[in-house]
């Protein structure tokens, strides 16, 4: 009962309380005081989550039904992990966001953005929790429209709503394919409960598992952002404001992992025989291509929301080998891959969130996020400097950081694709090894970029040189997330433990991999060790003086010779240009010397060949048989009556053939 | 009386480093007709440098002097990892190769950042050049441990070298052979030799290594020596104890150990000589000619991965 | 069995791999001479393989074919190509149409290929599979490097590649070839080679160039 109750003062506090007194209050103490139940709301969330994941104690509120769907939301074990990852996020966003609004938006702006983000909150709880069909899209509507209200508030550019309606467009074009999927269980399942969705999954024929699988697939897929369905992420993630891409590159992206997770797993207990290769080869391409336009980008956001692609790739890597697995018979090694494809998940969540605050962060001090006009910023800001760091070494899944041991849970279980029997699996999953190995290694050599450019070396603009600390509140919030990085990094058996319970009800016939046990056994060794032998040798100090780095003969260094981003990646650019296909420019303006021009312009454009090759192809033919349809409309009268008569006449022949 | 063994491993492979990088230039030495320094050199330089000042540039932060340090104390983490003389190892065991493999991408990781905080244009491109091989080096490394694992149905590298030693010697199968090709490219990668990165050039045009140390003096650059040193001689046990381990001792007898040592001394050094004639008969490459390499290189372990599912033995 | 024998084994089963490296490094080879000297470990391996085959089998028809393997395949035709090089004082190049990463990953293709193909033949029969998916794949980086080389002194090469593929599969399926059949093959392969030195000659004379793409000027 008290959970119960604890859940819905969160619901309550989170979905009307919060925006009625943001939007509706009038003096300024009220909405402060909104603005610290929200944080409340959210720890009760937190809590809540807490003893339904780490305990099992399942929580289920009924609400009254709408129309002829039943309305109601249960958190298991599942929704309760999701539950946990949405509210320990947005609890520092939360944080985070009080001095960052207050410094950047005016009154009545900031308003909104309270109101919206604390109703995202609310919609992204109502998703993973969720045990109807019908709250589920509910929620799942409501996610795409506020934040697509969260991007416009800060903003209506031109620009700005070409962005935010490709985003409405694709995530409708997703949302499609999900109701699609649910409304397919309606003739099956009473009030499409998941219960009853559940029970009538074990009878279906063949032919509707397939059509359900792919839709799920599309459906959260374009969601989640994997390619080709990733277009709308490099637009409204970086147009976004900070705490709110936070929030959508890291929790957003996230229900629609759960959302396949439940389709794949609970319901439909693996796809086809083929769904495992599929959904192995999305993520492969996902991580490869995402982590590729990752490299070539110099502005911070965007940089971060193709990493986004990478890493769904990732966690679809190890979705795929999860069913791939379940396919051939394995329930033992499904369940090490989905236990790793859940970490990513969670670890995901906190060093993007991570990233991106602190990208707000350097936005804030140096008022751009253009990497080319940062540098040195870790002298100048030490505390985003160093979250930003365990952010990097996270995101490149560096021992002793959360993300290692997720992508090393996902590398044992590709190994142990070799002891199958089936010969493709056999090969493809190993080979899938050196696939990982190869995104681990670009998104290492894109996140020396990264922070060598922006935080280390000699400032390369005048804002840069002049930038300083963060708020308090801002550094709290970047902290916190970094904690929990470290935390799991060193410490994974705090989840892992309850994820592997969770996922022993997810894949039936399993119990608990031995590897969590390893990992969670060498990790504190590996700590240990390195951590001493660096106290060692830190202890030893030795004066040390400040020279300045030898020029070369010239007066003295400037910040133009050090390396720029574009610089740093042109090599891997280089190698790689079969994917980027870029088209370059060189323009010299003569000058009176014939060997010394005026002025020479440098571009270099990438395209995207997915809109080249797939959206562009597919929007002309859906406008050329819109066209063709719109033959029909004559605007004649008699046309339409005639319409009219043939569907008579159809239905009596029908008729006829029915007896 | 396994964790004193455990524990002389470590220091066997951390003190004997700079040994091995003088005897392979003394090897090279005599094969370029010249007299060449004495072996003992590297430990000269190493005290050297301890005893001098510790510079660092004013633009610089707290990771440029964390980088040296760092990356010393993961190559003494990654020897924990590899059996020199018992097929055990201090973590050999607990860990597997996953671990020591981004163990040492780490280090590297460190390394570049401590390059560009130096904040002039020889870090960055160094930085740059080394990202490039890294990433390209990664998959190769992981995938000829990965086949090599798969045969012997063992995930860590205690186990690797356990069932290797129970193998008999003439029975060569082809997986080893692709991986033994796949992974010396990659440790010729990945320490930064010939041909893809010239331990001895003064040129910094031509240099990967080098060029992120530039900046380094003192105690810092001499842990940075020591530490690619540590490096090298770590990936060059692993290959001996991998693919050859025959020789190990099985037991604590002290007849077992001798035996062992005298194995392991033959073999690092038929290694370093096989490694002194390709450093003086190939030219470096060009740096655009270097995915070339490693793409030869991740085709071998490909191949010696399908190849684990084919080969019958 | 003595040690001799099961050395002998060893070396007609492992040397398998061995091929399979010389054909990736010849996927890599950017020289003519470094080309020209793989061929000729290719065929001193092919060389051992005989040479172990014929001491298992007590049979001195192979050992004669071993000899003659040695005599034309290691050291003459490799000798006779040093010598065309030399004379025809043309560029070193090998001209590729692909670069060493392209052609290394057709050529793991090609071996993949093979040995799927080779599976399905050989099962339940006693031939060893390595040596014959070796075999074929020899054949296929032969064609390779006709159609993706464009010196015509590598279509040669290619060729000798493809010949030495043929043989170790018809070694391998009948476990020593007769011997006429092979001196017919081997005195093929010479005359072949004879006229093609001919008109390389002649070739390189009329047009001053190898190149054999820019035969389609030719078209008009």
């Amino acid at each position: 009962m008290v959970w119960d109750n604890t859940f819905w003062a969160f619901l309550a506090l989170v979905g009307v309380i919060v925006p009625l007194s943001q939007l509706g209050g009038r003096v300024k103490p009220i909405r402060a005081l909104g603005t610290l139940l929200l944080l409340a709301g959210i720890v009760a969330g937190i809590s809540v989550a807490g003893v339904c994941f780490w305990q099992g104690t399942p929580v289920t509120l009924r609400l009254p039904s709408v129309a002829a769907f039943p309305l109601s939301l249960t958190i298991d074990r599942l929704g309760a992990f999701f539950l946990l990852l949405i509210c320990s996020v947005s609890l520092p966003v939360g944080i985070f966001s009080m001095s960052y609004v207050a410094h950047h938006y005016e009154a009545g702006k900031a308003r909104w953005m309270w109101a919206l983000l604390s109703l995202f909150i609310l919609s992204m709880s109502v998703v993973v929790t969720a045990s109807t069909g019908f709250a589920f899209l509910a929620g799942w509507e409501l996610m795409t429209l506020v934040s697509a209200g969260l991007i416009l508030v800060e903003g209506d550019s031109e620009d700005r709503i070409h962005n935010v309606s490709i985003y409405l467009l694709m995530m409708h074009a997703g949302a499609a394919a999900v109701v699609a999927a649910f409304f397919l269980y309606w003739p099956y399942a009473h009030g499409l409960e998941f219960a009853s969705i559940r029970s009538a999954s074990a009878n279906l024929p063949a032919g509707p598992r397939t059509v359900l699988f792919l839709l799920a697939f599309v459906g959260f897929g374009t969601k989640a952002g994997i390619i080709p369905f990733h277009l709308w992420l490099p637009r409204a993630h970086p147009i976004a404001p900070s705490p709110i891409s936070a929030l959508m590159s890291g929790v957003m992206l996230k229900t629609a992992v759960y959302g396949f997770v439940r389709f794949g797993f609970d319901f439909l207990r693996g796809g086809p025989w083929w769904s495992g290769y599929l959904v192995l080869a999305a993520g492969a391409v996902s991580g490869l291509l995402g982590v590729l336009y990752a490299i070539g980008e110099h502005d911070l956001k965007r940089l971060l929301a193709y990493h986004s692609v990478e890493n769904i790739g990732i966690i679809y890597l190890g979705l795929g080998s999860s069913l791939l697995f379940l396919a051939n018979g394995a329930p033992q090694w499904a369940a090490l891959a989905l236990i790793a494809a859940l970490l990513h998940t969670l670890n995901h969540a906190y060093f993007k969130s991570l990233l991106f605050l602190g990208a707000g962060a350097i936005s804030h001090s140096t008022h751009t996020l253009d990497l080319e006009e940062h540098g040195g910023l870790l002298r100048r800001m030490p505390v985003t400097g160093m979250a930003f760091l365990v952010g990097c070494c996270s995101i490149v899944g560096l021992p002793l950081f959360n993300g290692f041991v997720s992508e090393w849970l996902t590398f044992r279980s590709f190994l142990h694709g070799s002891a199958l029997s089936a010969t493709a699996a056999r090969i493809v999953l190993p080979l899938m090894i050196g696939v990982l190995a190869l995104i681990g290694g670009l998104a290492a050599a894109c996140f020396v970029k990264v922070y060598g450019v922006a935080f280390l070396g000699r400032p390369r603009s005048v804002e840069a040189e002049r930038a300083g600390e963060v708020p308090p509140t801002m550094r709290i919030g970047m902290v916190l997330l970094a904690l929990n990085c470290i935390l799991l990094g060193v410490f994974p058996l705090l989840v892992l433990s309850s994820l592997a319970r969770l996922v022993q009800v997810l894949v039936p016939g399993s119990t608990a991999p031995e590897e969590i046990g390893s990992i969670s056994r060498v990790i504190p060794w590996v700590a240990v060790t390195l951590l001493g032998t660096l106290a060692v040798m830190l202890a030893a100090r030795r004066t040390r003086r400040s020279a300045a780095t030898w020029a070369c003969g010239l007066p003295a260094l400037t910040s133009r010779m050090q390396y720029t981003s574009t610089a740093f990646s042109k090599p891997i650019r280089s190698v790689f240009a079969f994917v980027y296909k870029p088209d370059r420019r060189v323009e010299l303006l003569p000058a009176d010397q014939p060997y010394f021009p005026a002025s020479i312009s440098y571009r270099s454009v990438r395209t995207t060949s997915f809109e080249k090759l797939l959206y562009r192809p597919a929007v002309d033919a859906i406008v050329a048989v819109a066209y063709q349809v719109r033959r029909l409309q004559t605007g004649n009268i008699q046309v339409y009556l005639l319409y009219i008569f043939l569907t008579l006449v159809s239905l009596l022949v029908y008729l006829r053939f029915l007896r | 009386m396994t964790l004193a063994l455990g524990v002389f491993q470590v220091l066997f492979l951390i003190v004997g480093a700079p040994l091995t990088r003088g005897i392979i230039a003394r090897i090279k030495a005599r094969l370029q007709r010249r007299r060449g320094a004495s072996i003992w050199r590297p430990y000269a330089d190493l005290g050297k440098l301890f005893r001098k000042e510790d510079l660092a540039p004013p633009a610089s932060s707290p990771v440029f002097r964390l980088a040296p340090r760092l990356l010393f104390a993961v190559a003494l983490a990654a020897a924990a990892f590899v059996p020199v003389l018992q097929p055990s190892a201090l973590l050999a065991s607990l860990g597997d190769f996953v671990l020591m493999v981004y163990l040492l991408a780490l280090g590297r990781f460190f390394l570049a950042l401590g390059a560009m905080d130096g904040g002039s244009a020889f870090g960055g491109m160094g930085a740059s050049r080394d990202a490039l091989i890294s990433t390209l080096a990664e998959a190769p490394f992981l995938l000829g441990l990965t086949a090599v694992s798969i045969s012997a149905r063992n995930p860590s590298i205690a186990g690797i070298v356990g069932w290797a030693l129970r193998q008999n010697f003439f029975d060569i199968s082809a997986v080893h052979i692709l991986a033994f090709t796949a992974l010396s490219m990659v440790v010729l990668a990945e320490s930064g030799r010939m041909p893809v990165d010239n331990p001895a050039t003064h040129l910094e045009l031509t240099m990967i290594h080098e060029a992120m140390t530039l900046e380094y003096s003192g105690p810092s650059l001499a842990l940075l020596e020591w530490a690619s040193a540590v490096k090298l001689n770590v990936m060059l046990a692993l290959l001996i104890s991998l693919f050859g381990p025959w020789g190990m001792a099985t037991n604590l007898a002290p007849a077992a150990l001798g035996i062992a040592l005298g194995a392991y001394l033959v073999k690092m050094l038929l290694l370093m000589v096989v490694l002194a004639v390709i450093e003086s008969s190939v030219a470096k490459l060009r740096m655009y000619l270097v995915p070339d390499f490693l793409g030869v290189a991740t085709a071998l372990s490909v191949l010696a991965v399908i190849f684990t599912m084919i080969a019958r033995r | 069995m003595g040690l001799a024998e099961i050395a002998a084994g060893k070396v007609v089963s492992t040397s398998a791999v061995f091929l399979m490296l010389t054909i990736v490094l010849l996927a890599v080879a950017r020289r003519i001479s470094t080309s020209i000297l793989l061929f000729s470990l290719q065929s001193a391996i092919i060389t051992a393989q005989v040479a172990g085959t014929a001491y298992l089998e007590h049979s001195t028809e192979a050992w004669v074919v071993a000899g003659l393997v040695f005599a034309v395949k290691v050291l003459g035709i490799p000798y006779a190509f040093f010598w065309l090089v030399k004379g025809l004082k043309s560029p070193r190049d090998v001209k590729a149409s692909t670069t060493p990463a392209q052609s290394v990953f057709v050529v793991v293709a090609m071996i993949c290929v093979s040995y799927a193909a080779v599976r399905s033949y050989t099962f339940g029969i006693r031939v060893p599979e390595d040596a014959l998916a070796a075999a074929v794949s020899l054949i296929l980086t032969g064609a390779f490097l006709m159609v993706s080389r464009r010196k015509a002194l590598m279509q040669m090469l290619g060729l000798l590649v493809l010949e030495n593929g043929i043989f170790l599969a018809a070694l391998t399926t009948t476990f020593g070839m007769p011997l006429i059949i092979e001196m017919g093959i081997l005195f093929d392969v010479l005359i072949g080679l004879l006229l093609m030195g001919i008109f390389t000659f002649r070739i390189r004379d009329t047009f001053e160039h190898l190149d054999v793409s820019r035969l389609r000027r030719l078209r008009g």
